[in-house]
Formats: structure tokens, C-alpha cells, sequence
């Protein structure tokens, strides 16, 4: 019964050629019956609309030559589910976007099971710091069961999706293109790994290239299917920015990282800052906006904030002999190069290099941008 | 009314002996050359003629062959018209002397009979040496340049009236000999226009250098516009140690077939450090009359290639083979030419198009799309050969100004010097000088011996994602650590500061690689 629907609906998006802006436009007037609106649909044997919806059509499958026959021997071959906007399991909080998928594709089950999700998003072009970040975050909200969405790019996502896919919270990326395409082609391994502890969606049809034009359309999906949206580095102008937008459209909160002042990677962090976006240090700042859904997940946990773990580093810095300790102590937060701490310890290069490698092996310090290390905690 | 005295030609950059024979027998006169001549082998004919018509000799008024044996490899070149010239005179009678037999000659002639240099002399000399021979007979402006080949007498004479003199007893031959050899290879005074104190900060790569020099590790920097790298490669040969007397013979016998009015022995490390427009042949060795390329010319010396990433991809491809055999075989028509090529790799790139990724300072523009495409060009199997990856940063503006240098060059020769004895000792009798030669099988004892190592590769490798091939590297590198400091065994800091130039630019991969 629930697939016979989306494939009716598949039907209707592909071969009627109604456009998804207006399909939930009908869905809408009948009060959320998917039945009313599949026999409204139904009646017109042919149906070319001249219809102008004041939707904004985002989508035009119109473009896609894939037929409907072809879209459903696609998916039965490869275990695509479809997850269509009737569906009990389909999630609630997306429904009530303004324009949210008529049908979903996906893979992995995680869609219909997450419960509490919270979207990281940043630049794909991202510094060490924002790789550390993003795993920090992601990592301790998975950890307490919290879905993390990420739209599978390069950089911030990639690491956030890494790290997510350590806890029991799993991940959710939302490709923007068909099912079938992996884009960009070095996630192909990150892909598969998804798939063991979330889900990949899509609302594009197979075949859908990765067009300029898909991605902001996929954004609003990964901000519709979250309470929240952190933002990690983002430049002025960029996608994480659209996102945050289409979150606050969608009345989602929204989450900064803050960053160097210097970096023109924290530019757009900062500004949503300035503008009211909620400055996270651990994600206690992210659970504390959440108190009121007490799900029974959502107590703050200590455990994994940054005091905690600056407290668990000092302790490895125990494990340090003096040069190291001398090392680490001058390096701090600010990057320092090579050539800066041999003339402050006064010690060999060979040893500087020696020290920085085991620190770096013992994850204290990281390399910021070449022969410049900055203090991770 | 025959005659036969030995000259040479040259096949790649080795000698082989050719016997000059002059018939000169009743008929028309005429005056031919056989023996696969070249254009210039037969225009000899005519300076031959008239350099002996200009000494005061007769030119004999019959009928002349003159063959160059053996007739089926082709001649070219003007190294014949000296033994041309003797050979006819002796064959008409014009002179007598008993040293023809024990001597060997080579020199173009000029039409008044002076005699003019030629190419490749000190491989003739070599093989003239190798034949027994007790003189060889040079043009004089570069006997200097063979007299390094010990045990044969090298006889320099300005012209054929002279060399006539010397064969006939009229002047003592003696005086002819060049014996420059002693005072030269002892009196070397080396200079580079480079020294390594010239380099501001970056003391990181100046480390590397050393290591990557001791150990003839090839060595990969990579970092933005202006932040040295040119600079350090190019001084990187100020802190090799000095050639020994074999190497300058090798490297002399390679220089000779270009600079062929090189007179002297070739005392410094080469430093070779083409365009990257340069021709396939140019590079790597060739054309119709196969010639060494440019890794040749780099033998015992430094091979810099700066903008990795523009040279054509199938160049870099053909590094391959001679990186691993030291030798690059070039078989043209029916003939296979050896040219000796072991060098040490530096190249030298940027991280990107615009130059800045990875830079503090200045926004990189690429999209990770185009470095990843950047890299994608330069990876592979070449890279795999390269022990060390060195970024270099850019120097900021205070520490440009700071007046206070690092090290001179020749104290860090010092220092490595003594690396490369131990090396050598250590691998005696082996088929290996260098730790960056060193095979599987060495390492695999190593790794079996010592349970530290073992331990702390493995967590090496998980923390950085190596592959087999960088633990490698990263081992080989370790053992020439280790050779600096003099100490018998790898020790755990030895292969923490080898991970450092081999992931050194690891903020990089990272970034590139997902």
C-alpha cells in the first residue's frame, strides 16, 4: 500500500508532468489527504497544466528524460526506497515546510527511524580548526543519539558525516542529484559507510546531475529535516548561508561556530553571529534550546563538553617531558611556525620537528597551514 | 704502401676503437674515404689535403683508399683527419717511426695544419688507456681534460708539423706530455654562487635537505610563490660532497660530447635544472644520433625540476625507469646506447594553480575541485618515488629583514660527509650506496628485529593513513636520521621526525582527499 502510493505519485510527477510546487499545493487544500489528492490528480486524464501555482517551482522533472517505467525498474533494482509525503514514517517536521518533497528517494533506513536531527553545514574548502570542529560536534551529538544532517559535500560535511557515523545517532545526507550519482566522486567510500548507520535521500530523480541550480533546493531539505542548523566556517556567500536562511524560514534555530578573526573562512560564522545566530562552544549550547523537547535524549550532557576535555588533555599533557611541555605551552592558539618555537625553546630543529610530530601523533597540536601549528584544545 | 694506425669514435658517450687504413696504390689519382662515412668524415678529404700541402709534405699524387674500421658503424664527426693525415704520410713514405703502433691519435685538422679540439675526448682517452696503448695524441686546448686518465701519456700538439716532430724524434716527446693531472684534482676550489646561509628561516626544509642529500633521498617541496623553494634547490648541490676522480671522469665523459671546447675536468656536482617546455629528447635522451638528456646531464649531480605540475605527465612518467635503474637505455636503428643517470630528484611545486592553498596569509581562489585536479596530474607512480614531501612556508616580512643566518654549506657538507662513509661502510660489497636504495628485504629484517619499530609504525600508520610504500619511506629516512646522528640503530625520534617529511604536508592531503 505505502509504495503502490509513491508510485503513484512518481506517476503523476513524472508522466503527468505536474510540478511538486503544485502537487502539495492540492495535498495542502485537502487537509493532508494523500488519497483525496492522488484522486484529484486522477481525474484528469492528461494533464497539461497552463496553471500557474504561486509555488515557487524549484523542481522541473520536466527536464529529466526519464520516464516513470524507467524510474521504477531503477529502483527496484537497487533497493531505492521511495518514502513518499502521505507516509506515516515520513518526517513530520518536513511536512510542514513550506515546500517540502512529495517523494523521497532514500537508502538506509535511518530516515524513517530519526527522531531528533540537527543539520551541519560549512565550507567545503575548510581549515584545520573547522575539521576538528566538525568532528567534535558531530561526534558528541551522535553520541546522545541525535541524527546529524549534512549535504555529503567535501570538508565540513564529510567530517561531520565521518564523525556522526560513530554514535548511535547515525547521519542523514541529502544529495542534490539523482540517487544514483555520487558527487563529488571522492565521497564514494563515505557513501557506502552512511549507508551502515543512516541514510542518503534524495528528492531528485535518477539520473539528475549534480546541477548549480539542485543545491540550494537541496538545502532547504536538510535545514526542513532538523531542529537546528550548525554552521561551521562559511564564507560571506555561500551555501551554509543559504541554508541558514532557509532555516529561518522554516523556523529552525540556527547555530555558529565562531573562528579566527583573521580567517575569511569565519566571515559568514560571524555574521550570523551578529545577527542573532546562537554562538556554540559544545553542543550544551545547541541541547539548551532544545529543553523543552525532552525526549528523554535530550538532557545536557557534561560529559562532553569542552571543559571536560581541556581537563582530559591537561592530563595527557602530563605524559609530556619538559621540551614538549616547553613546545606545547608556547604554541597555543595562535599558529605558530617552525621557525617561531626553535627560537623561543632554543632547541634543535630536528627536535622542534621531533616534538611537533609526537605531539601531533598524540593530538594536542595540528598543523594550521604549512609549517604552522596551532593548539587544538 | 699500406698503412693502419688507431683512432676512435664515440657510440652514446663510450669509445670504441677505429682503425684508420691507407692504401696507396698506382692509378688516377684519387682520394677516397669507406667505411660508412659521414658528411663530415668526407669533407676531411679536402683539409686533409690541404693541411698536408701547408705543413711542407707532399700530398702523394695516386691513387688513395682510406677505409675506417669496422666499415659497418657510421662515422661522423671530424675526429679522423689527424690519423687521415698520418696515416698518409707514413703510407707515402713521408715519415717513419716506431711509436705508431703503441699510440693512438685524434684532432680535426685546419687547412694551415693546426690541429682543432673535438668532442668526447675523455672517453677516448679512457678506451685508449683500456687498449694498452701508451700515447695518445690530442688536440692541445683540451689534453687537459684527458689527463686525468692515469696510466696513458697524453701528447698535446698544436699541429701536424708538430706531431710529425714528435713521432720522428725531432723534438723530445716529453715535453708534449700533459701532466697538469696531479695539481688539478688536489687544488680543487670548488665554488658554488650559492650557500645554504643565503636562506632565511625555513629552517624545516634546510633539515630536510640535509637528510634528503645524506641519504640521496629524492625530495618533493611544495609550497606558495616566492617562499624559497627555487632558492633551496638550487643551493641544495652547494652541500653534496665534492666528486672523487671517478665521478669527475664519469661526469666529464657525459659534459664532453656538448661542451666540446671543455678543457678541464669537471669538478663540480652538476646542477641541472630545465624549462618545462623542454622536449621529450631533451629530457630524457635521444634523437636520430642519440645524445644524453638532461637526467644524464644531472649524473652524479641534482636534477631540479621546478613547476612540477607543468611538465607533460608522460614526461614525468618516463622518470620511472631511469630513477630506478640509474641508467637509461636508448636503442635507435640497430644500436642500443647506454647513458649513465644517477642523480637526485628535487621538484618543486606549488599546491595549487593560484599558488596559496595552505598559505596563512593570502586566500587561496582554486575550488577544491581544481586542486584535487592539480594533484591528480602529479600523482602516481612518480610520486611514490619520492621519500620526502617538504612544504615550505612563506617567510614573513620581520624575519625577511632579520640579518642572522643559519649554517654555511660547507658545514653541513661536513656533517654529511660523514653520513655518506657510514652508508658506504655499512653497505659494502652490497649492490646499494645510499639508504634510499635500500630494498624490502633490509627493512623487513629491520622491522623483524626490533619491536619498537613495529609498534610505532603501526601507530604511525593509523593516526596518518599511510600506505605501505610511505612506511617505507618513512623507514629509509629514518635510517639516514639516524646516520646523521651516528647512531647504530633507527631509534623511535629518528622515525618520528621522518613522518614529518612525509606528512608534512598532510594539512594538504587531508584537505584534498576528503
Amino acid at each position: 500500500m505505502k509504495s503502490s502510493n509513491g508510485k503513484k505519485i512518481l506517476y503523476i510527477l513524472v508522466e503527468k508532468k505536474v510540478k511538486p510546487a503544485r502537487f502539495i499545493e492540492i495535498y495542502r487544500t485537502n487537509y493532508g489527504d494523500i488519497n483525496k489528492t492522488l484522486d484529484y490528480f486522477y481525474k484528469y486524464k492528461s494533464l497539461k497544466l497552463e496553471y500557474k501555482t504561486n509555488g515557487e517551482d524549484h523542481i522541473d522533472f520536466n527536464h529529466s528524460n526519464s520516464c516513470y517505467q524507467k524510474v521504477v525498474d531503477f529502483i527496484l533494482k537497487n533497493e531505492v526506497g521511495l518514502l513518499d509525503i502521505g507516509e506515516n514514517s515520513y518526517p513530520d517536521i518536513l511536512r510542514q515546510i513550506y515546500l517540502p518533497p512529495p517523494l523521497l528517494f532514500f537508502r538506509g533506513n535511518k530516515i524513517k527511524k530519526a527522531q531528533f536531527s540537527i543539520a551541519i553545514v560549512g565550507s567545503r574548502k575548510c581549515t584545520a580548526y573547522g575539521r576538528e570542529v566538525a568532528g567534535y560536534i558531530s561526534r558528541n551529538l551522535s553520541k546522545i543519539g541525535i541524527t546529524v544532517v549534512s549535504g555529503l559535500a567535501v570538508g565540513i560535511d564529510s567530517y561531520a558525516h565521518k564523525a556522526a557515523l560513530e554514535g548511535k545517532g547515525g547521519s542523514i545526507g541529502v544529495l542534490g542529484c539523482g540517487i544514483d550519482i555520487i558527487y563529488p566522486p571522492e565521497n564514494k567510500y563515505l557513501y557506502e559507510e552512511i549507508l551502515s548507520n543512516g541514510s542518503i535521500i534524495t528528492e531528485f530523480l535518477p539520473e539528475t546531475p549534480p546541477l548549480k541550480n539542485n543545491f540550494p533546493v537541496r538545502n532547504r531539505i536538510i535545514s526542513g529535516l532538523c531542529r537546528g542548523v550548525v554552521v561551521i566556517e562559511a564564507g560571506e556567500k555561500s551555501g551554509a548561508i543559504i541554508t541558514c536562511e532557509m532555516a529561518l524560514q522554516q523556523n529552525r534555530e540556527v547555530f555558529a561556530i565562531p573562528g579566527n578573526v583573521f580567517n575569511p573562512m569565519s566571515r559568514g560564522c560571524h555574521k550570523l553571529i551578529k545577527s542573532g545566530a546562537k554562538l556554540v562552544e559544545s553542543i550544551d549550547d545547541i541541547l539548551e534550546e532544545f529543553s523543552q523537547y525532552s525526549g528523554g535524549i535530550l538532557k545536557l550532557c557534561g560529559n562532553s563538553s569542552y571543559n571536560n576535555n581541556r581537563q582530559a588533555n591537561d592530563k595527557r599533557g602530563a605524559n609530556l617531558d619538559n621540551n614538549e611541555l616547553k613546545v606545547y605551552e608556547f604554541i597555543g592558539y595562535n599558529p605558530k611556525s617552525v621557525e617561531e618555537i626553535v627560537k623561543y625553546s632554543k632547541i634543535e630543529v630536528k627536535e622542534v620537528l621531533r616534538i611537533l610530530t609526537s605531539l601531533e601523533i598524540k593530538q594536542l597540536i595540528k598543523e594550521d597551514s604549512f609549517n604552522k601549528y596551532s593548539s587544538l584544545f | 704502401m699500406l698503412f693502419k694506425l688507431d683512432s676512435f669514435t664515440l657510440i652514446g658517450i663510450d669509445a670504441i676503437k677505429v682503425s684508420v687504413e691507407v692504401h696507396i696504390s698506382r692509378g688516377l689519382p684519387e682520394f677516397i674515404i669507406v667505411g660508412l662515412p659521414g658528411k663530415a668524415v668526407n669533407e676531411s678529404r679536402q683539409r686533409v689535403r690541404s693541411a698536408i700541402i701547408n705543413s711542407g709534405f707532399d700530398f702523394p699524387v695516386k691513387k688513395i683508399i682510406v677505409n675506417l674500421s669496422p666499415a659497418d658503424i657510421k662515422k661522423d664527426g671530424s675526429y679522423y683527419d689527424l690519423p687521415i693525415a698520418l696515416s698518409i704520410l707514413a703510407a707515402s713514405g713521408q715519415i717513419r717511426c716506431g711509436m705508431f703502433n703503441e699510440s693512438c691519435f685524434i684532432g680535426e685538422l685546419s687547412l694551415d695544419g693546426s690541429i682543432n679540439p673535438v668532442k668526447g675526448l675523455i672517453s677516448m682517452a679512457e678506451k685508449a688507456q683500456s687498449m694498452d696503448k701508451k700515447f695518445f695524441f690530442v688536440p692541445y686546448e683540451i689534453a687537459n681534460q684527458a689527463s686525468f686518465i692515469s696510466s696513458i701519456s697524453i701528447v698535446a700538439c698544436k699541429s701536424l708539423v708538430e706531431t710529425v716532430k714528435v713521432l720522428t724524434g725531432g723534438e723530445q716527446i716529453e715535453k708534449f706530455i700533459c701532466k697538469d693531472k696531479e695539481k688539478n684534482i688536489s687544488n680543487r676550489n670548488n665554488h658554488y654562487n650559492f650557500d645554504l646561509k643565503d636562506v632565511k628561516g625555513q629552517l624545516k626544509a634546510k633539515r630536510a635537505l640535509e637528510i634528503a642529500v645524506s641519504g640521496r633521498h629524492n625530495i618533493m617541496l611544495i609550497g606558495p610563490p616566492g617562499s624559497g623553494k627555487t632558492m633551496l634547490a638550487q643551493r641544495a648541490v652547494s652541500i653534496m660532497p665534492d666528486l672523487n676522480l671517478e665521478e669527475c671522469i664519469e661526469v666529464t665523459k657525459i659534459y664532453s660530447l656538448y661542451e666540446k671546447y671543455a678543457n678541464h675536468l669537471i669538478q663540480e656536482r652538476p646542477f641541472r635544472n630545465p624549462h618545462h617546455t623542454i622536449s621529450r629528447v631533451g629530457l630524457i635522451g635521444g634523437g636520430i644520433n642519440p645524445r644524453p638528456g638532461e637526467i644524464s646531464l644531472a649524473h652524479r649531480g641534482l636534477l631540479f625540476l621546478d613547476e612540477f605540475s607543468q611538465f607533460p605527465k608522460n614526461f614525468i612518467e618516463d622518470l620511472r625507469q631511469p630513477l630506478e635503474n640509474k641508467a637509461v637505455i636508448i636503442t635507435r636503428n640497430h644500436l642500443s646506447y647506454s647513458f649513465p643517470c644517477n642523480f637526485m630528484l628535487i621538484v618543486a611545486t606549488n599546491p595549487c594553480y593560484c599558488g596559496y592553498f595552505g598559505d596563512e596569509g593570502r586566500r587561496c581562489i582554486c575550488s577544491l575541485r581544481e586542486v584535487r585536479k592539480f594533484w591528480k596530474k602529479i600523482s602516481g607512480p612518480i610520486i611514490d618515488r619520492i621519500d620526502m614531501r617538504v612544504t615550505v612556508a612563506r617567510l614573513k616580512e620581520s624575519s625577511f629583514i632579520k640579518t642572522e643566518c643559519g649554517e654555511s654549506s660547507n658545514q653541513i657538507k661536513n656533517r654529511i660527509k660523514k653520513c655518506i662513509n657510514m652508508q658506504n661502510e655499512r653497505f659494502k660489497g652490497k649492490n646499494v650506496s645510499y639508504n634510499s636504495e635500500i630494498g624490502i628485504n633490509i627493512i623487513n629484517e629491520w622491522l623483524k628485529n626490533n619491536k619498537n619499530i613495529r609498534d610505532l609504525i603501526y601507530t604511525i600508520s593509523r593516526k596518518y593513513n599511510l600506505t605501505a610504500r610511505g612506511m617505507v619511506s618513512i623507514l629509509k629516512v629514518s635510517r639516514t636520521i639516524a646516520d646523521l646522528e651516528e647512531s647504530e640503530n633507527i631509534k623511535d625520534c629518528h622515525i618520528i621526525e621522518a613522518v614529518h617529511y612525509r606528512v608534512g604536508s598532510n594539512n594538504l592531503d587531508n584537505s584534498i582527499c576528503i
